[in-house]
């Protein structure tokens, strides 16, 4: 078995979320592999253009739903490329890939899912897993955009800032650029919503620090700050996740392209990662 | 280990009945430098080589490799893994090729390494050190494993030691070309090791490196190396344990197209570039402070340096690894 020969995928459908990012939903061409692909929250897969080449891509549907989604951002010429797919058409598939967010560990405790951009694609998959199996405590959701018109997912935000308290799911937003929408939404949800970054809206929000773990994901710049929040409420390092990206090849630890770390711990982000914990980061150096 | 011993004379005609194994590869001179190719005849083998431009590990991992074709819009697997003899590596390149054992057949395993791997008689030979090796400090100077068999050379032949199942039946086999060791050659063999142990110029202070380099991160020393250095990747490439690779799509012609990997290396700026823009590693100071690291890494893999002193022979700036990291060492004793 070649760990590096993709499975068709066929395209359900594409979902245009922002200008920049669109949702794919796909299905193996063959039933089997569509019956046993089984993942969980955190991990990535490999998407295979073929003739175009190949990406790194979280997955962002929960392993309690079908079929597998991903959101795509149009960021290079393989991504514009499958940007310009359509709803039938075939693309390779190999993995899944990584570690993954500990669920097991975590199960009984609260979730704090801090995302910031495109870093809600992976976090989405852990979102809706804690609210369909309805093995955490409570989930809250930090999540910050630049503008009201770069938020994923919208219908779904919108929905659990209306309807989450009642599946235990607590969502705020920050945004950063002011448009007519923002102020909208800002007025309908006044304590949830606020103008500024991530970090702001741990503002007025109590949690069990004995009985909650931080999963970040989002642009590098923000882990520092997210985690300086955390660390300054009593969480601890161990408890303290984040997904994080680098340039992934080959996936399994072989193409050397995500080595990180010294001469005393290197780690391969595809492999031991991508979801590490701050007590990886505080012995690894330039994981963060 | 089974020790025989190979007469001069019988050489020749040993070297010829390994070609029933497959293809022989051996190092041949190449000007002023030597390169592992094929060969038909032992006269054109470089026997007393230094080292070669591209370490044996090009018949493992490739410089180009196919993966795939792509045939309509279905992907086929290339399969090759011919039958061959790579005939007279050193004991540094063998554990290079150890190294690449533990990464390309750890699981999952590689399967285009695995199948050339597999297919593959290593047979050694003893050499004598120049001024770029250090092979010595690392450990790295004697194979224990990793070859079929290694020819140490003696004034009259030389001293066979068996390293595998098939290096045994390819002795047996040749029964005939093959004598009992005396306690002459036993003496020979000492004295070219003792020999050969005194004439190292270079060796590397493994002492508690791994965290007097971590600590140093931050060390003008790399800002110093980084400067000098022309960030052109060719300690990468020559390197044996060097393994980054990365994967392109090319089209052939309108229907048909490969995909193919190939030699990447850390000190190109793209190698920590992701999608969107951001470098993970966008200096030459992090690129060249993350090939040290990667080298000197300690763990359950190991040291990933063999001290084979190709980097230092053909980098054009003339960096040598082993006074980067003696520099390091000793600012890192000095509080910042």
């Amino acid at each position: 078995m070649n760990p590096f020969k993709s499975h068709d995928v066929r395209i359900l459908e594409v979902r245009e979320l922002t200008p920049r990012e669109k949702l794919f939903t796909l299905r193996f061409l063959d039933p089997e592999v569509e019956e046993n692909f089984t993942f969980r929250p955190g991990q990535f897969v490999i998407v295979d253009v073929r003739g175009f080449g190949e990406f790194p891509i979280s997955i962002c549907s929960p392993p309690t739903r079908k079929p597998l989604q991903l959101c795509i951002r149009k960021a290079g010429r393989m991504t514009r490329f499958i940007h310009g797919m359509t709803e039938g058409d075939v693309v390779g598939i190999r993995g899944p890939y990584g570690n993954g967010f500990p669920v097991e560990k975590m199960e009984g405790s609260n979730l704090i899912l801090v995302a910031g951009g495109l870093g809600m694609a992976p976090l989405r998959s852990i979102l809706w897993y804690a609210i369909d199996t309805g093995r955490f405590e409570k989930t809250y959701l930090f999540y910050g955009t630049k503008s009201y018109e770069d938020i994923l997912f919208k219908d779904e935000i919108l929905y659990l800032l209306k309807h989450g308290e009642k599946l235990n799911c607590h969502v705020k937003l920050a945004y950063e650029v002011e448009t007519p929408s923002c102020i909208y939404l800002e007025r309908g949800f006044s304590e949830k919503v606020c103008r500024g970054v991530v970090t702001d809206l741990f503002r007025g929000e109590e949690f069990d620090v004995h009985n909650t773990y931080a999963l970040i994901c989002g642009p590098p710049i923000m882990y520092r700050f997210v985690i300086r929040e955390l660390l300054n409420r009593g969480l601890s390092p161990g408890r303290i996740y984040m997904t994080l990206e680098r340039r992934m090849r080959c996936g399994v630890g072989k193409c050397g392209h995500c080595i990180v770390g010294t001469s005393t711990s290197i780690k391969y982000v595809c492999r031991d990662g991508p979801v590490f914990n701050y007590w990886d980061a505080l012995s690894t150096r330039g994981l963060i | 280990m089974r020790y025989v011993k190979l007469p001069s004379e019988n050489l020749p005609e040993f070297f010829n009945r390994l070609k029933k194994l497959g293809k022989v590869y051996a190092p041949v001179q190449r000007g002023s430098t030597y390169s592992f190719e094929q060969v038909e005849y032992i006269d054109d083998v470089a026997l007393h080589y230094t080292r070669t431009v591209l370490p044996p590990k090009k018949f493992f991992v490739r410089p180009r490799d196919p993966m795939f074709k792509l045939r309509g819009s279905r992907w086929e697997e290339v399969k090759d893994g011919e039958p061959s003899v790579i005939f007279g590596i050193h004991a540094c390149d063998i554990h290079g090729l150890k190294i690449l054992d533990r990464v390309y057949l750890g699981e999952p395993p590689d399967p285009y390494y695995k199948a050339r791997r597999e297919k593959a008689f290593i047979v050694g030979i003893s050499c004598m050190p120049d001024e770029y090796c250090f092979c010595k400090s690392l450990g790295t100077d004697f194979a224990m494993d990793g070859f079929d068999l290694f020819l140490h050379e003696l004034p009259d032949g030389w001293l066979v030691r068996v390293g595998s199942v098939r290096g045994h039946e390819v002795v047996w086999e040749n029964e005939g070309l093959f004598e009992e060791v005396t306690d002459e050659d036993i003496r020979h063999f000492r004295e070219f090791e003792d020999r050969r142990a005194k004439a190292f110029k270079r060796s590397l202070n493994r002492e508690g490196l791994a965290d007097i380099l971590d600590l140093a991160f931050h060390s003008p020393v790399w800002k110093k190396y980084a400067e000098i250095c022309l960030g052109c990747g060719n300690c990468n490439v020559v390197c044996p344990t060097c393994r980054c690779y990365e994967v392109c799509d090319k089209w052939i012609n309108a229907y048909e197209a490969v995909r193919e990997r190939r030699y990447d290396s850390c000190f190109m700026e793209s190698h920590g570039l992701v999608a969107g823009g951001h470098n993970f590693r966008p200096t030459r100071l992090d690129r060249f402070r993350h090939r040290y690291y990667c080298k000197s890494y300690f763990g359950t893999e190991g040291f990933n340096c063999v001290g084979c002193g190709r980097c230092d022979e053909f980098c054009p700036a003339r960096i040598e690894h082993v006074k980067v990291l003696d520099d390091v060492r000793g600012v890192s004793y000095e509080p910042v």
